[in-house]
């Protein structure tokens, strides 16, 4: 049979090109699968802190020394043990067990961004001066692991830059010194170049070209030596290029390690983060397609994405949550692309009809605590396929994966990218296996 | 005694009392139990409007508004816009039965009545306008109408017409104090003696000392006046509006609800508002929430002439109480919005003044008379009033933001939001940036917020928590809901006012959890994906 031109036939076709997405369409074309991701535009994953969270602990109390901080994978499991809903609880314990596997899997993929993972979670700084633990961080954040600093750590800001407040946030890392933390210390550097109103990313590239780097490094010299530092913390705008080597140069300028804080929104670590995953998906041989797999029919059929006719055996949705786009609310909750049934849970009450009730239903006066409006999602089975609201597979060769699928909250439990790399990963190696 | 008079609210009519008293030289304490305006008058729809809605039963209410809407607007020249307003008729007038044609007649003689109030406030006559002429200027309205009348209105910030009012008393020797409550009146054999009162933010308890209590705490008054014995007969009404992301029409357009109750959509600043609803309240004021009810019959009255609201981001539902006198038997909307001052000596509280009722666009007018009983409570002369006069903070030769661009390095737009915000006192806010160029960092977009503009308001506009700068200069009330705007807020006011890490922290998450109360009932749509944003973003989960 001779191609149809415009045919893009392959053995899955991951529709979402996050975190999630990347990671299905990776772990399915290690595997052998070939493999088609549609992607109408940049979703969440650009929008991240840069670094990955897998799972808080739980059990974890607020004074404990924080070398006792569990493993990731643990904290996982104890995160699944409290949350029948959540989706490390839905993959199954043998589902939950490659965890490890699928975040050495991502590192590895990731290798020139990402540092490799260790046995105990990293614990990063929020520019706001909170300490947040991470399964895997950037290169360029690396140094600031508040478990790993060597003598005093010094949080510095630039002058005319207000966003990053250095003694705000070295007075929030204070509060983890008599817990192991280390000593801090906070101060400000001119920029070598003037411009005070500079978006983080004009930061960011402002500080690739040859000598920009080395120039903050030798200032930072300074206040440095007078705190003794043994490491330097930075805003996180440490170059948008990971091939321009900004935190390297910095530090080799500094005579010390330097890194950069995770990021609130805008943010340059996770601008690095999607086009890290986009440059590997080119590498790994999967084709792209740019558009809207909306109103999609079912795995085996030709669906039309931007002008692409695609037909894979095997579907995986990985369409995020509502930043993506794969959960909208237009009055009711709905799963866009393939008109899915979108379920909430609230109390012990959970299904699809509660995707019908208003948003104050879903929703409680107590901004911190979990919000079922925004952990709604699809439900799936241990082999990741989404439900109806039976509980039945709504096809076969249909899989999700990430934050498309409810149950969980990043915001509130701190579970993101780590559901999307689990999830992202099972799904792939699931639908690869079907495909061979 | 410490002072003549303790002023309890913070309202429009407290903050508007404070100043006049001030003016005529009497020694004033306001106390606020939380922030200027936070009641029903910032919850208010925005307006000094001549209130043509109470034209047919109250037209004393009417006259009052429109004559010192006027004086408002010679006052505070910065703080006000113009709105028109479209009245369209949804019937035709060609071969119209009787009843129709009565109802236009109506609608005319209606609305030509009020153009003789338009002169009192700077309001041009009404126009009648051909339903072509309807469609060119409005063409989101759904097909079908046949022409309409127009009448003119004003809006204004109401947070800042408050705060204005105070920080004017303050300079004229008034003391403030927001963020401090009224524990009790003290009283001594039936006479009032002043109050004991609590900062809500650090515990501190005092007591001041004053022959007059004036107590115009709103919805709140009936149970200040009830521990020292005074009945405060009101009957609180709820009001709940929506403000929508953008400008969904270039007018204000007057609608029916599915009760057929008024009610309007109008472009507010960048915004648009639709309101109100108007039901008796009895719960307690400080747990005041939009429903969804109320929400579904604001949309589903302005869907039947805008139709294309029912596609537009809603960005928050926020609601107040109406503090109408009481009556039995009517319902809420036929409630009189006359003003009533009470006198607490009947009760054996001589000295004890409270107010209940009244309109924003009558502040100035009725915290004359206030002061007025006030002096004579107080057993002094009646000394004239100059609050019509003299203008508010800024009210003074206001720049042109055009020209204030062009002086000094800020963007059209952004001087413009600063000029309406601070009239003449823009030139303070800017000045800041001459003097500190990090300061003219632009903290919001959308409101056109800089960095100095939230120094300035810390340093001379009374803020003592992160969330009074929501309503000095609109920071985090966006759609964004403070994605851009809120950590940078919290550390140049915790800076400005030497907060430490832990209370900046703690004005940031009490900053945030303003806004998701306002929100949380209209996710829907783009502003559920950004709430799940702002929330990823503000990171809940900490290391344990």
């Amino acid at each position: 049979m001779t191609p149809t031109p415009g045919l893009l036939e392959v053995d899955v076709l991951v529709i979402g090109a996050g975190m999630a997405g990347a990671m299905a369409a990776l772990a399915a074309r290690d595997a052998g699968a070939t493999v088609a991701v549609a992607s109408r535009a940049p979703g969440a994953t650009a929008l991240s802190s840069g670094a990955v969270g897998v799972a808080p602990d739980p059990t974890a109390s607020p004074d404990e020394p924080l070398a006792w901080l569990r493993a990731p994978v643990e904290a996982a499991r104890r995160l699944a043990a409290r949350r029948p809903d959540h989706p490390y609880a839905a993959v199954g314990v043998a589902g939950l067990w490659r965890l490890g596997e699928a975040l050495r899997f991502a590192a590895r993929q990731l290798e020139p961004l990402l540092a490799p993972p260790l046995e105990r979670p990293r614990l990063l700084a929020t520019p706001a001066g909170n300490a947040v633990r991470a399964a895997l961080c950037q290169r360029s954040m690396d140094a600031g692991d508040l478990l790993a600093v060597r003598g005093p750590l010094l949080v510095c800001g630039f002058a005319g830059h207000l966003a990053f407040d250095a003694a705000l946030v070295a007075a929030g890392l204070a509060r983890y010194t008599p817990r192991g933390g280390p000593e801090v210390g906070d101060a400000e550097v001119a920029l070598p170049f003037d411009d005070p109103a500079a978006r983080p990313h004009e930061l960011a590239r402002a500080l690739e070209p040859p000598g920009a780097a080395e120039r903050l490094g030798e200032a930072l010299r300074i206040p440095a030596g007078a705190l003794g530092a043994g490491a330097i913390l930075l805003p996180p705008v440490l170059g948008l290029d990971p091939a321009a080597r900004v935190p390297e140069r910095i530090a080799a300028a500094a005579g010390m390690p330097v890194a950069e804080t995770l990021s609130d929104v805008p943010s340059v670590p996770g601008l690095r983060l999607h086009a890290a995953l986009e440059a590997r998906l080119r590498v790994a041989g999967v084709a792209r397609v740019t558009g809207e797999a909306a109103g999609a029919p079912a795995p085996g059929r030709a669906v039309e994405i931007g002008g692409t006719v695609v037909r894979a055996e095997t579907w995986i949705l990985a369409s995020g949550r509502f930043v993506g786009g794969g959960i909208a609310r237009r009055g009711a909750l709905v799963e866009p692309a393939l008109g899915l049934p979108v379920q909430a849970a609230e109390g012990r009450e959970a299904g699809v009809h509660l995707a019908r009730r208003p948003a104050a239903s879903l929703t409680v006066r107590d901004r911190r605590a979990p919000q079922p409006l925004l952990s709604a999602g699809l439900r799936v089975d241990a082999a990741l396929r989404p439900v109806d609201d039976r509980g039945r597979p709504v096809h076969p060769r249909l899989l999700a994966a990430g934050a498309v699928i409810g149950g969980h909250e990043q915001a509130t439990d701190g579970s993101g990218l780590g559901v999307a790399i689990l999830t992202g990963f099972l799904a792939g190696r699931a639908a690869a296996r079907r495909g061979a | 005694m410490d002072y003549d008079v303790v002023i309890v609210g913070g309202g429009v009519n407290g903050t508007g009392t404070a100043r006049d008293c001030a003016m005529r030289g009497l020694r004033v304490l306001l106390l606020e139990k939380a922030d200027f305006g936070v009641g029903a008058s910032g919850n208010s729809s925005g307006m000094i409007h001549g209130g043509i809605r109470y034209m047919l039963s109250d037209r004393r209410v009417t006259a009052l508004a429109c004559r010192d809407s006027g004086a408002i607007q010679r006052i505070a020249p910065h703080l006000l816009f113009r709105i028109p307003f479209i009245m369209p008729f949804t019937s035709r007038r060609d071969g119209a039965t009787l009843r129709e044609r009565a109802a236009f007649y109506a609608t005319e003689v209606y609305v030509g009545t009020y153009d003789r109030y338009q002169p009192l406030k700077s309001g041009k006559p009404s126009t009648r306008l051909r339903a072509d002429e309807l469609y060119r200027l409005e063409p989101g309205l759904r097909p079908g109408l046949h022409g309409a009348v127009t009448l003119d209105e004003w809006g204004i910030d109401p947070y800042r017409l408050c705060a204005l009012n105070a920080v004017a008393a303050r300079g004229y020797g008034a003391t403030l104090r927001t963020w401090t409550e009224v524990r009790q009146v003290l009283a001594d054999g039936g006479r009032v003696r002043g109050v004991r009162w609590r900062d809500v933010l650090t515990g501190e308890e005092g007591e001041a000392l004053a022959p007059v209590v004036f107590n115009a705490a709103g919805a709140w008054s009936p149970a200040l006046a009830r521990a020292s014995g005074v009945d405060v007969p009101m009957r609180p009404g709820k009001g709940v509006h929506l403000t929508l992301d953008r400008r969904y029409s270039s007018y204000g357009v007057i609608l029916t609800a599915v009760d057929g109750r008024q009610m309007f959509l109008m472009p507010h600043g960048s915004e648009s508002i639709i309101g109100t609803t108007d039901d008796d309240y009895y719960g307690d004021p400080d747990d005041l929430e939009a429903t969804n009810d109320e929400i579904e019959y604001l949309l589903e009255g302005a869907a039947s002439l805008v139709p294309g609201v029912r596609r537009a981001r809603i960005t928050r539902a926020w609601c107040g109480l109406r503090t109408t006198v009481r009556a039995w038997g009517r319902y809420e909307d036929a409630l009189s919005r006359e003003h009533q001052l009470l006198d607490g000596a009947p009760d054996g509280a001589a000295g004890l003044l409270s107010i209940v009722g009244g309109k924003l666009a009558s502040y100035r007018a009725q915290a004359q008379e206030a002061t007025d009983r006030i002096e004579r409570l107080l057993g002094r002369p009646v000394t004239p009033c100059r609050t019509h006069e003299v203008p508010l903070p800024g009210g003074d030769a206001v720049p042109d933001p055009a020209a204030l661009a062009r002086e000094l390095p800020v963007a059209p737009p952004v001087a413009a939001g600063i000029v309406h915000r601070h009239g003449s006192r823009a030139r303070d806010v800017l000045a800041l940036v001459r003097d500190d160029p990090r300061l003219g960092l632009v903290v919001c977009r959308d409101a056109g917020l800089l960095a100095a503009e939230v120094v300035y308001c810390c340093r001379h506009e009374e803020v003592r928590r992160l969330q009074d700068l929501r309503r000095r200069c609109r920071l985090a009330v966006g759609g964004c809901g403070g994605l851009d705007c809120a950590r940078l807020g919290a550390q140049l006011a915790g800076r400005t006012l030497s907060w430490s890490a832990d209370r900046i922290r703690a004005e940031l998450a009490d900053l945030l959890d303003a806004g998701w109360r306002e929100r949380r009932p209209v996710l829907d749509g783009v502003q559920l994906a950004q709430e799940e944003l702002l929330r990823a973003a503000h990171g809940l989960v900490e290391v344990a």
